[in-house]
Formats: C-alpha cells, structure tokens, sequence
C-alpha cells in the first residue's frame, strides 16, 4: 500500500507536466450531458404515449360519476314514492295502530321517559324558547277563549272549587294568607292609597250611612244589645275602675299638695321656734 | 378551740351577709295639714251619718206624739249612740287596718312608734281622748306635728303613736321607730 501511494506521488508529477487533466476533464463532461438528452427525450416519448390512456381514466371516472348520482337521485324517488305509497294506503293506519298497541311502544316510551331524553327535551324546550313560542301562537287567537268556554261548559270551575274545599286548600290558603305579611302590605298599601280615602269620604257622605244608621237605631234589638252591654260585669267593672281611678287621681293630687304644704308649714314654724331645719339630703315628709 | 370560734364565727358572719336584706328608707312622717285633711274627711263621714240617722229619728219623733221627757231621753240616747259611734269609727279603723277611711283616701296610717304595728284598742282609745283634749286649747295640742322630728302631736306622744305614708311605711317603722327621737 505504501508502495502505490509511492507510485502515484511519483505519477503526478509526470501528468501535469504532459497536461492531460483538462482533457480528462472535458471528456467527463460531455457524458453526463448526453445522458440527460437522452434522459428528456424518453420522458417525452412517454408522455405523449400515456396521454390517451389518461383521457381515457377521465372519462370512465366521469361516467361513473354521473351513473352514480342518476341511480342515487332514482333510489330516493323510488324511496319517496315508496314512503308515500305506504302512507297513502289504508295499511298504514292498521300499521300504527298495531305498532302501537303492541309492547314495544310501550317499553320504548317507558326507556325512553326512564332515560336521558326528558331532561334533553325539557333543555330544548327551554332553550328553543318552546313555550314562549307556543303562548305567542295560543294567546292572541280565540283558542284560549274556547279552551275556557269548553272548561266553563264541562263544569270544571266547580269542581276545582269543590276539590280545593274538599282537600282543605282554601282553608291552608287563607291561613297562610291570614298568618302572612302579605295581607297586612296589601291592606296598608290599601289604606294609604288616595282611591280607599275618597271612597272612605264618599261613605261616609253618603245617604246610605245615614239612613244605615237611622233603621239601625229603630230596631229593638240594638237596644236590647245596649242593655245586655251595659249590664254585662265587664262594662260595671270598667266603669268602677274608672271612677276609682279618677278618686285616686284626685286623691292623690290633693295628697301631693297637702305634702308640700305640710314642709312649708314645717319650715315656717321651725324657723319660729328655732328649731334646726330638716337636712338637705331629706327627701320631703321624711321626719328624720 | 380559738381557731374553731373564729371559723364559725366567720362562717356566721358571712352567713349573715348573705341573708342580710337591704334596711328601708327612713319613713315619711305625715304634717298637719294631711292629717287635718284626712280627719276632716273622716269627720264628714260621721257627721253624715249622724245626720241621716238623726233626721230619721227626728222625722220619726216628730210624727210620733211622745212626751218632753222622753224626747229629752230619746236625744240624750241619741247622742250618747253619736259619740259611741264616733268611738268605734276611729277607735275600730286604728286598731284594724290603721287606716280611717279618711286617712286612706289621703294615703296616711296610724301606727305604733315602736314597731310599726296598729294600736291596740286601749291604745287607740287613749289617742282619741287625747286628740280631743288637744283641740281643746284652741288646737295647740296638735302644733308639735310642726317642730317635732317625727311629726307627732301630744296625742301621738301620749299614746304612743305616729301617724306614716301608706302603704309601705310601717316597715320602715318598725326598722328604723326604736331608736328614733320623739
């Protein structure tokens, strides 16, 4: 090995000297160009022989494509006239009615208000604004007048009524109502409001309470009431503790005057006799 | 032995803290002019009665023909009945309640200076014949109400008596009416 890298070290020299490396170098050149001529001219040959193969490949594609879609859009109108043929038919009625009355509809609903899908329905009902909807359509029309005649017509009135007295609702209802806040708002609102004074005024200035109070007066039993009243323990004893609290109201403000008369007198006649005077911590009438 | 005296005498001392009960205020001696006011009352209300008895009996005597003699008799009788009554009206009201219906309307009891207690019936007695001896000298057995500390006239001195506020007064009495100077 050492002896070839001798030899070659001992070759080049000689080269350049000959000058052979251009030539060496030309001649390299000039094959890798040919190459790639020929290399195009091939592609070339090729492409121009493929290309009615391709329009070919095309043309089978787009008819395929159109065979496609004409045998789609045939099955869906076969499908449809199908559909309409089985709904038009008399059939179809007997087909619900047993699909209905057999198990299956009943379990599927039964699976079905068991499962996810009533709380999924009610969000949609509530989210797509169903309700809203549905008042928007009902309301303005006459079908809430004609729900209400039909009610109305079926007696439903009375017998809610009679169902409510019957379970003891009102009596619940008036009790909370009686035991609320609410009754004693709406009566101050009721009260304050200018509409209740003027009705109050209008009363008040009308001939029916004069005339309320004359038929009232003119019959027996009002007096008859007065009487029982007045005789009732009650009223003698109320009457008794009044005159025995105007007695000690008098009583006692002559007691409280006579007092200070009394330390008047006193101070006088010690300052007479020269006696010493009461204290000043003394509280009046304490004879210490 | 000394240190278990001084125990129980502790213990006994704060025993006695315990229970002790606060000593009421000094008692509210009533002047002159509400006893007068009171006796006054008291007054109308016997005269009244004596009044009403005595026309009754007067009306009666005087359809009745009854001689001079017995009509002197029948007054005598009268107002022999008039001082009786008198006499027990006072003398009754002191000894029960220590209250005249004159003295309640005014808020003032009779009772003993010594306990607060109402007066026997001697005791009350003998404050009726001093009070009347005390009006006997132009009223000047009642001016010591004025000076006296504890507001008392010769007739209370005499009997023993003091005449205080009701209702709660007589306790006071009888927590502060020994010691006291008359």
């Amino acid at each position: 090995m050492a002896g070839v890298d001798s030899n070659r070290a001992a070759c080049e020299p000689s080269c350049e000297v000959l000058e052979l490396e251009p030539l060496i170098r030309d001649s390299k050149n000039g094959a890798r160009g040919r190459r790639a001529r020929l290399l195009g001219v091939g592609e070339a040959l090729v492409g121009v022989a493929v290309r009615p193969l391709a329009a070919g490949i095309e043309l089978g594609r787009r008819g395929e494509r159109e065979l496609r879609g004409a045998v789609v859009s045939g099955v869906d109108a076969a499908t449809l006239a199908t559909v309409d043929a089985l709904l038009a038919s008399p059939l179809a009625g007997e087909v619900v009615d047993r699909v209905l009355a057999s198990p299956l509809a009943r379990m599927t609903v039964e699976r079905a208000l068991s499962g996810p899908l009533v709380e999924a329905a009610s969000r949609n009902v509530v989210q797509y604004a169903v309700l809203e909807r549905v008042a928007d359509e009902l309301l303005p029309g006459e079908t809430v007048d004609g729900l209400l005649e039909r009610a109305q017509t079926a007696d439903v009135p009375r017998r809610v009524a009679d169902r409510l007295l019957a379970d003891g609702v009102l009596d619940q209802t008036v009790a909370r109502v009686l035991e609320g806040p609410e009754l004693e708002r709406v009566v101050e609102s009721a009260l304050d409001s200018a509409a209740m004074e003027k009705l109050v005024v209008r009363v008040i200035e009308s001939r029916l309470l004069e005339e309320a109070v004359e038929r009232l007066l003119q019959t027996d039993e009002l007096w008859l009431m007065v009487d029982e009243i007045a005789r009732s323990p009650a009223v003698a004893e109320a009457i008794q503790r009044q005159s025995l609290g105007f007695a000690d109201e008098v009583a006692g403000g002559v007691r409280t005057r006579s007092r200070k008369i009394d330390d008047r007198l006193e101070t006088r006649a010690r300052r007479v006799f020269r006696r010493k005077p009461r204290g000043p911590g003394e509280a009046p009438g304490s004879g210490t | 032995m000394s240190e278990v005296a001084g125990r129980v005498r502790a213990a006994a001392r704060a025993h006695h803290a315990q229970e002790a009960v606060p000593l009421p205020r000094a008692p509210e001696y009533e002047g002159l002019v509400t006893r007068a006011i009171a006796f006054a009352l008291d007054a109308a209300i016997i005269s009244g009665v004596s009044v009403v008895v005595g026309a009754a009996a007067g009306l009666t005597l005087s359809v009745l023909s009854v001689p001079s003699s017995v009509e002197a008799a029948v007054f005598g009788f009268a107002g022999g009945i008039c001082l009786l009554w008198s006499t027990a009206y006072f003398v009754t009201f002191w000894c029960t309640t220590g209250q005249t219906p004159g003295n309640r309307v005014l808020g003032i009891r009779v009772c003993l200076a010594e306990d607060g207690s109402a007066p026997r019936p001697a005791r009350a007695l003998l404050r009726l014949i001093a009070l009347t001896l005390c009006a006997i000298p132009l009223f000047a057995g009642f001016l010591p109400i004025l000076v006296n500390d504890r507001r008392r006239g010769v007739h209370d001195m005499l009997a023993g008596t003091v005449v205080v506020g009701w209702p709660d007064q007589a306790a006071a009495v009888a927590a502060n009416g020994t010691g006291r100077q008359t």
